[in-house]
């Protein structure tokens, strides 16, 4: 079982996080698990993107040259990371920010509009949990109550902002449906 | 006055390219940067003019700044530029360096050339910490403040208290001009401006060495939106690295 | 935990008592988490105003018999080359992490192999040598940093970890040392005060007649022990190998995945991985030189380590190079191309194997 995932959007919009939720909760389903973030000399505002990658074999690479998911925040070179779609991948993409309507034949694409939805749960900041969802609805890697458990373990931010990242997690994987 | 009766009051330097800075939103480098290419436009000397690059945040200073530019290695920039004007006496020579490379690693060569009075312009821009490698502490960040590597606040005990680079170099005696500015305001940027007016007047006149600091906002890395920022350098910057001209003409000034 | 926490972790753990470093990327991290784990701990944590001060505290920590590291990337490690060969010359132990990016100058912040050369063949002046440890995993970062201090304390020497900006910044779930640190020997060299004792003197100027001579004589020695006791390496599939790819650090990594595609594809492919890149499995890629088809080099730089491969073979096979000097890491598909493009040598006569030691 081989799982890549690059994790795509603008600083801030909490791509990096979401990884290192994804390989967080991971850790209790695969054996072998990688997360790298990019670095950058610029590292404010620009581009930021992750991968993670999970399998039951050790893994060669931590960057995956072929993505089985993709979740983009944003615009920002889309079309480059959706050119790195396996066959049979899945493409989850923020709507609101983000313009991608196809993808290559035999891969699969779910739009929601994040964004929009975290605005209106109270948090803009959400939009990346919103996408947790609804990429969990299409490709179960763990289950939602795993996810909930690593999200209550995040470092706790402004207050109420567990529930809101609760409810958006729900919210992404019913609008997916 | 053209036709239409408009008259130009504002416009981008001639000294800087059309080229969209990297700068975070608030940062002082940006405005220091506009700064130095209108004074060298202004004094006319901008194609004679070379500079030398810090390692930090400025490093792609050749990216906006239309004149030769040189980088060094990080804190070797005084050296650097030693070279340079040695080799050509007659081009105007600046460093513009941060404090982390100009007062921790590159404090000896700092040292070195003011105390040789190297007819240079050091341009020294104070954000109290280090840009470029994620906000860790510099020898000019203040006591109490938080930075990556002095997670519960600097404390002196362990930690040395702010260095203040205009007092140390004023301890010399070749240096002939040196001063301190802040970048909090528009009255802040129009003293910048005639610092690095006088500070280059100085070195084509062929006087010696002249050193300007420029506190400078990082509201990045103070943790502050860019007005918080402005208020934090008017106020515990200000208090601790005092603003104004420390030696004029080679004689120490008074406070 | 990224690679580098987990190194820093290993220090602690290893009973690191004093670091000394200055900020640089990739490897800020590392700095990040000793500023606030090692005073937490009644430990010393400095961040020294340059590299040059930090090499030359951790050459006084250890000259006081205490365990120090300090770490850096490509460009802070060459200011560091005057204080490790006084500290190869004093015969003080230290360890020393390069957590490498893009060179030559300022480089690239970007995962590079380029400072082999500057490790395995010591950068500094003298006749010395340091033990260089090559991680290709965060447990590794984590395990060889622990080793490290072992080794440093056992033999005197100054031991570099030398490791990459990917394995520092990747994240991997490890399994944290839990036993005690490497046992301390006795330091009665150690400047502690001389009271009821001669005093000690750490020193590396020796002037008397025939002195010098003699201490190299000394150190020398003590490399051979290295040499022969303390050389790591790891295989994967060289049994019957035709095709063997020579990698370390993350192109180790990364070469460890092209064997089991090229097996996929038929192609009878193996790999050996030095994990002490000084002392290099010397004998190791001798004997496996004189079995093999072809050996492929694959390294970040321009062909470092591959200057090595080619003195050990001898000519027994022809050695191959694949080489990214751009501060880019190359994919498997990239390496495996390389590999299936390899054709069994037709002028090259065989030598008889097993012969030769
Ligand atoms: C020898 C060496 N050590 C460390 C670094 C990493 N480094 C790059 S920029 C920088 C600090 C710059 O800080 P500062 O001078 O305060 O300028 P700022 O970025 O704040 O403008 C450091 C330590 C380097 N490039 N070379």
């Amino acid at each position: 079982m081989l799982e890549r995932i690059i994790i795509a959007g603008a600083g801030g919009q909490g791509s990096v996080l979401l990884g290192k939720l994804m390989a967080l909760t991971a850790m209790d389903i695969f054996p072998h698990i990688t997360f790298f973030p990019a670095y950058g000399a610029e590292v404010r505002g620009g581009a930021s993107h992750c991968q993670v990658v999970m399998s039951s074999t050790e893994i060669a690479s931590p960057c995956a040259e072929q993505a089985d998911a993709l979740i983009l925040m944003n615009q920002h070179d889309a079309a480059g990371f959706v050119a790195q779609l396996a066959p049979k991948g899945l493409a989850v993409v923020n709507s609101s920010l983000c313009h991608i309507r196809q993808v290559p034949r035999g891969r699969r694409l779910v739009s929601i509009p994040a964004s929009a939805m975290a605005d209106q749960l109270g948090s803009p900041r959400s939009a990346n949990i919103v996408m947790l969802g609804a990429l969990l609805r299409h490709k179960p890697l763990f289950s939602m109550a795993a996810a909930e458990q690593t999200i209550r373990k995040l470092p706790s931010g402004a207050p109420g902002m567990l529930e809101i990242n609760l409810r958006a997690l729900q919210a992404g994987h019913q609008a997916a449906g | 006055m053209n036709k239409d009766n408009k008259r130009m009051l504002y416009k981008r330097p001639e000294g800087l390219t059309d080229k969209v800075m990297h700068y975070c939103a608030g940062c002082g480098h940006s405005l220091a940067h506009k700064v130095l290419a209108e004074v060298l436009d202004e004094l006319e000397v901008r194609e004679k003019t070379v500079g030398v690059a810090p390692v930090g945040c400025a490093v792609f200073a050749y990216h906006y700044l239309k004149c030769d530019i040189s980088e060094a290695a990080h804190g070797r920039a005084a050296a650097v530029a030693t070279g340079i004007k040695r080799a050509l006496p007659d081009r105007i020579v600046f460093s513009y360096q941060g404090d982390g490379d100009l007062a921790a690693i590159g404090l000896a060569e700092t040292v070195h050339a003011a105390n040789r009075g190297e007819n240079i312009t050091v341009i020294f821009v104070n954000n109290t910490v280090y840009g470029m490698t994620g906000g860790q502490m510099a020898p000019t960040t203040l006591n109490g403040q938080h930075t990556a590597t002095c997670p519960s606040g600097r404390d002196p005990a362990g930690m040395g208290h702010p260095l203040r680079v205009c007092e140390l170099i004023n301890t010399l005696e070749a240096p002939y001009y040196i001063e301190r500015v802040a970048l909090d305001g528009v009255g802040g940027v129009l003293r910048m401006k005639k610092a690095l007016h006088k500070a280059f007047s100085v070195q084509i006149a062929g006087k010696g060495y002249s050193l300007v600091e420029i506190l400078s906002p990082c509201p990045t890395y103070f943790r502050m939106t860019a007005s918080e920022s402005l208020k934090f350098v008017n106020r515990e910057m200000r208090d601790c690295f005092p603003v104004r001209v420390f030696r004029d003409q080679g004689t120490p000034q008074n406070a | 935990m990224t690679g580098n926490e987990a190194l820093a972790e290993g220090a602690i753990r290893a009973g690191c008592q004093c670091y000394f470093g200055y900020p640089i990327t990739p490897q800020n991290e590392l700095t990040a988490y000793m500023s606030a784990q090692m005073p937490a701990r009644g430990r010393v944590f400095i961040q020294s105003e340059s590299e040059l001060a930090a090499i030359s505290m951790v050459f006084g920590a250890a000259a006081a018999g205490a365990r120090a590291m300090t770490t850096s990337s490509s460009p802070g490690i060459s200011l560091m080359q005057e204080g490790l060969s006084y500290l190869a010359g004093a015969r003080l132990p230290a360890v020393v992490v390069n957590v490498q990016r893009g060179g030559p100058g300022l480089g690239s912040i970007d995962p590079a192999q380029g400072d082999y050369f500057q490790s395995v063949k010591s950068g500094g002046h003298g006749d010395y040598h340091m033990i260089v440890l090559a991680p290709t995993s965060v447990q590794e970062m984590h395990d060889l940093t622990i080793h490290a201090f072992r080794l440093a304390d056992c033999y005197r020497v100054p031991v570099m970890v030398l490791a990459d900006g990917r394995i520092g910044q990747m994240m991997e779930p490890i399994r944290l040392h839990e036993g005690p640190p490497p046992p301390a020997p006795r330091k009665p060299w150690a400047l502690t005060g001389a009271a009821g004792r001669d005093p000690n003197c750490v020193r590396s100027l020796l002037v008397g007649e025939g002195e010098l001579e003699q201490h190299n004589y000394v150190l020398q020695d003590c490399y051979r022990h290295i040499r022969r006791k303390e050389i790591m390496y790891h295989e994967k599939c060289v049994s019957d190998c035709e095709t063997l790819l020579v990698a370390w650090g993350t192109c180790a990594r990364l070469a460890r995945g092209v064997v089991d595609l090229a097996r996929a594809k038929g192609k009878r492919v193996g790999l050996l991985q030095p994990t002490t890149l000084w002392p290099f499995p010397e004998q190791r890629l001798r004997r496996l030189a004189a079995r093999v088809k072809n050996l492929l080099v694959v390294e970040m730089n321009c062909g470092q380590m591959l200057e090595d491969v080619q003195r050990l073979a001898e000519g027994r096979a022809p050695v191959h190079f694949k080489g990214y000097p751009g501060g880019r890491v190359p994919t498997e598909t990239e390496i495996l191309r390389a590999v299936m493009a390899l054709r069994p040598p037709r002028s090259v006569p065989r030598r008889k194997t097993g012969k030769r030691k």
